[in-house]
C-alpha cells in the first residue's frame, strides 16, 4: 500500500480547497496536461488539474464538457491522448489494474445490473480486486461486505434482487458495492441522476459520511451547482474540455463565472441553509441581454 | 431477513424513474440455490440411470445395474466385454461432448449478452468440422483430430469477429453473420466429402450433422481430457464473468481490462465447444437449447447453476442418441439429426420469447 515518493515535479502542495484540518497530501489525483477523446474526436484538452487529497470534489459543467469524460479519463476508463494522470505522483497508467482497483472505486454513470443478482452477490463482487484465483472467500471480504452493507443502510435488503429495489435503493447497492471494494478514493458519475429530490439528498449525504466517518476522498460528476456547492470541499468547473475554475465552491462560483461557462445569467446569493454558494438564475425578461446558448451537440451526455 | 418489507414501504421513489420493487419472500437467494441444488440432484439420478439404459440396450440386453457394474468391470465378462469396449466409448462421448456444448454455449450467451449466442448460430461447430474433416483429408493420426477441431472454431471466430466488428459486435448483425459462416464452413465439409474417396467419406459424414458412431476408447480420452482441462479453466473464470456481467465501465473499475478479458474468455468458451465437437460433430442446439432450459429451472446462469448446465447437457445428447439407436427406427441416423429437429421449434420459440427476456445494455 505504500505510495511511491512523490517526484519532484509535483512536490508544489495544492493550497486550493478552503476548509483545513484534513490531510490533503494523501490520496491526490492529478491531470498533467492531459487530452482524452473517442477516436479523433478531441473531448478533454490539455488539462492541468490537481484535486485535494481527503476532500470532496465535484466536477462541474455544462452539458458535453466533458466531465463525465475527465472522470473515465481519471479512472483508466479511458487511455490519455496526451499527457498523463497520476495518483500520489505514481502514473496510473503504470499501475497494475489490480493495485489500481484496490485504491480507486468506481461508480459509473449507467452500471449494468446483472439479471436476478442479490444486493450482498453484487456487493461482494466489489472484492474482487482483493482476491486471487484460488482464494476462498475470506474473513476480511466478509467483514468489508458487511461494512458496505451497513453503512448504506442495505443490510436489511441483501437478500433481495436488486433489479427490484427502487432506484435509490440500487443506488445504494452499487455505491455499496464500490465501498466493499475498500479504495481510499471513490469517484461517482451523476450519482444522483434518475433520482427525485429526496433521493438526490440521501445519496450525497451518504457520500458525504463517506468522506466524513469512513474517510473516503471522494471526486463526483455532479449537474446541480447548488448541490455541488453545498457537498463538495472542492469544485472543478469544466468547460469545452478545459478548466474554466477550480477551488473552494465560496472563492470560485460567482455570477461571472456561471454567465461565461453555462450563459445564464444569474445571481449567486449565500444558500439561506448552508451559507454556500446558491445560483439563482436571472428572471427571463432579465435574461434577454444574455447571448444566446449555442445549439447542443445532439448525443448522449459525455 | 430483518422486516425487508418496512425498508422498501419507506423507501420507495415515488414516482422516479425505475419501476416500483415486486415484493417477493424474502431469501430468494437461498431458495434458488435450493432449487439449482435440487434440479441438480435431479438432473444426476436421471443421467446415472440413463447411461445405464443406454449401456444396457442393444443386442445383448442387460438391466440398468448389470449394465452399471459390467462398466465398473464385474459381472458376467461377456456383459463387460460388450460394455467397455462397444458401447461405453460412445455413451461417455455422448456425456462428454454434451456437457461441453451446453457450458460452452451457456458462456456464450453471458458473454455476448444474446440469448441466441451458441456455438451453432456464431459459426464454430461449423469451423471445428471443417478443421477435422481438412485432417482427414490429408491422412493425418485421429489423435490430431481434437486439435484441428480446436483450429477450425477459432478461424471461424476469427472470421467472425472480423466481418461483425465494425459493427461494434452489434447483436443481429453477430448472429446473422454467424449463420453465414456456419453455412459456409459446412459447404466447405460438404464439397471435401464429395471429393473424398468412399472409406473416408464414410467416417467423415459424422461431420456433417454430428453423430456419435463408431466411437472408440482413444478418441474418448483425448477429446475427453481436452474438454476437461478446457472446463476447468472456465471454472476458474467465473468471477471475471461475473465482473464483466456488470458492464465494461465497472469491471474496469474493478481491475479487469473488459475488452481484454471478454476475448480471452469467450476463446475459451470456443474452445471447449470446438473440443466437444471434435467428439461428436456439429451437434445442432445443444448448445442453445440447454442454457435456456436451465434458466427455466433455476434462474439466470452463475457458478452455481454452471453443474446443472453440464448435467443438462449431458442428459440432452445421451436421451436423443438412445432416440436415435433404439425408438426411431431408421438405420444410421445421426444424432445431430434428431437435436436439430427438437432444436428448430425451441429456436422459433426463443425468437417469440425474445422480445419479453430482459433487455441489457453495455
Amino acid at each position: 500500500m505504500t505510495p511511491d515518493l512523490t517526484t519532484a515535479a509535483e512536490a508544489a502542495p495544492t493550497g486550493t480547497a478552503g476548509a483545513a484540518g484534513a490531510d490533503r497530501s494523501a490520496n491526490r489525483l492529478a491531470a498533467h496536461g492531459l487530452g482524452l477523446g473517442y477516436g479523433n474526436r478531441t473531448v478533454v484538452d490539455g488539462l492541468d488539474l490537481e484535486l485535494p487529497g481527503n476532500a470532496v470534489t465535484a466536477i462541474v459543467g455544462p452539458n458535453a464538457c466533458g466531465k463525465s469524460t475527465l472522470l473515465r479519463g481519471l479512472v483508466r476508463l479511458l487511455d490519455p491522448a496526451a499527457g498523463s494522470v497520476t495518483l500520489d505522483g505514481s502514473d496510473i497508467h503504470r499501475m497494475p489494474a489490480r493495485t489500481l482497483a484496490k485504491r480507486m472505486g468506481l461508480l459509473p454513470q449507467q452500471p449494468v445490473t446483472p439479471e436476478a443478482v442479490t444486493v450482498e452477490a453484487l456487493v461482494r463482487l466489489g472484492r474482487f480486486p482483493h482476491q486471487r484465483m484460488l482464494t476462498p472467500w475470506s474473513r476480511a471480504d466478509q467483514a468489508a461486505v458487511e461494512d458496505a452493507l451497513t453503512r448504506t443502510g442495505m443490510d436489511g435488503l441483501r437478500d433481495q434482487h436488486v433489479d427490484r429495489l427502487s432506484g435509490g435503493q440500487r443506488q445504494r447497492a452499487w455505491i455499496a458495492l464500490a465501498l466493499a471494494q475498500d479504495t481510499d478514493l471513490l469517484l461517482l458519475d451523476e450519482p444522483t441522476t434518475f433520482l427525485d429530490l429526496r433521493h438526490q439528498l440521501d445519496v450525497l449525504d451518504l457520500v458525504s459520511d463517506l468522506h466524513a466517518q469512513a474517510g473516503r476522498t471522494v471526486v463526483m460528476v455532479l449537474h446541480d451547482l447548488g448541490q455541488a456547492a453545498r457537498y463538495a470541499d472542492h469544485l472543478v468547473v469544466l468547460k469545452d474540455g478545459r478548466l474554466a475554475a477550480a477551488g473552494a465552491p465560496g472563492d470560485i462560483l460567482t455570477a461571472e463565472l456561471v454567465e461565461s461557462v453555462f450563459q445564464v445569467a444569474c445571481q449567486v446569493v449565500p444558500d439561506p441553509e448552508t451559507g454556500t454558494p446558491l445560483v439563482v438564475p436571472r428572471a427571463r425578461s432579465r435574461r434577454a441581454a444574455a447571448p444566446a446558448a449555442p445549439a447542443a451537440p445532439v448525443g448522449p451526455e459525455r | 431477513m430483518s422486516a425487508p418489507a418496512l425498508d422498501r414501504a419507506t423507501d420507495r421513489a415515488p414516482g422516479g424513474a425505475t419501476g416500483g420493487t415486486t415484493p417477493g419472500p424474502g431469501t430468494s437467494a437461498a431458495r434458488r440455490r435450493a432449487r439449482t441444488a435440487g434440479w441438480s440432484l435431479v438432473a444426476a439420478v436421471l443421467l446415472v440411470l440413463l447411461t445405464g439404459t443406454a449401456l444396457g440396450t442393444g443386442q445383448v440386453r442387460m438391466t440398468v445395474w448389470e449394465a452399471l457394474r459390467a462398466l465398473a468391470g464385474s459381472g458376467d465378462p461377456g456383459n463387460v466385454l460388450v460394455v467397455q469396449e462397444f458401447r461405453a466409448p460412445r455413451v461417455v462421448s455422448a456425456l462428454i461432448a454434451g456437457a461441453g456444448l451446453a457450458v460452452a454455449g451457456s458462456m456464450l450467451q453471458r458473454l455476448f449478452r444474446n440469448p441466441l449466442a451458441s456455438p451453432d448460430t456464431i459459426g464454430v461447430t461449423g469451423g471445428a468440422s471443417f478443421g477435422a474433416v481438412l485432417m482427414l483429408a490429408t491422412g493425418a493420426s485421429q489423435e490430431l483430430i481434437p486439435l484441428a477441431a480446436l483450429g477450425g472454431g477459432l478461424l471461424a471466430a476469427l472470421l467472425l469477429g472480423g466481418f461483425a466488428w465494425r459493427s461494434r459486435m452489434a447483436v443481429t448483425r453477430l448472429v446473422l453473420v454467424g449463420l453465414a459462416v456456419q453455412q459456409g464452413l459446412a459447404a466447405a465439409v460438404n464439397l471435401m466429402i464429395v471429393r473424398f474417396p468412399a472409406e473416408l467419406a464414410s467416417s467423415a459424414m459424422q461431420w456433417t450433422t454430428g453423430s456419435l458412431y463408431g466411437r472408440n476408447w482413444d478418441e474418448v480420452w483425448i477429446g475427453g481430457s481436452a474438454v476437461a482441462l478446457t472446463s476447468v479453466a472456465v471454472v476458474l473464470g467465473q468471477r471475471r464473468v461475473a465482473v464483466l456481467d456488470l458492464g465494461d465501465d465497472s469491471a474496469g473499475g474493478l481491475g479487469l481490462d473488459p475488452r481484454r478479458d471478454r476475448v480471452l474468455l469467450l476463446l475459451l468458451s470456443i474452445a471447449l465447444a470446438s473440443l466437444a465437437a471434435a467428439l461428436t460433430g456439429p451437434v445442432a442446439f445443444v448448445a442453445l437449447a440447454v442454457p435456456h432450459l436451465v434458466r427455466l429451472l433455476a434462474g439466470p446462469p452463475t457458478l452455481g447453476t454452471l453443474g446443472l448446465t453440464a448435467l443438462t447437457g449431458s442428459l440432452l445428447l445421451l436421451a436423443s442418441d438412445l432416440l436415435v439407436l433404439h425408438v426411431i427406427p431408421v438405420h444410421g441416423l445421426p444424432v445431430g439429426a434428431v437435436t436439430a429437429t427438437l432444436g428448430a421449434p425451441w429456436l422459433l420459440v426463443l425468437m417469440i420469447r425474445q422480445g419479453r427476456l430482459p433487455r441489457r445494455t453495455s
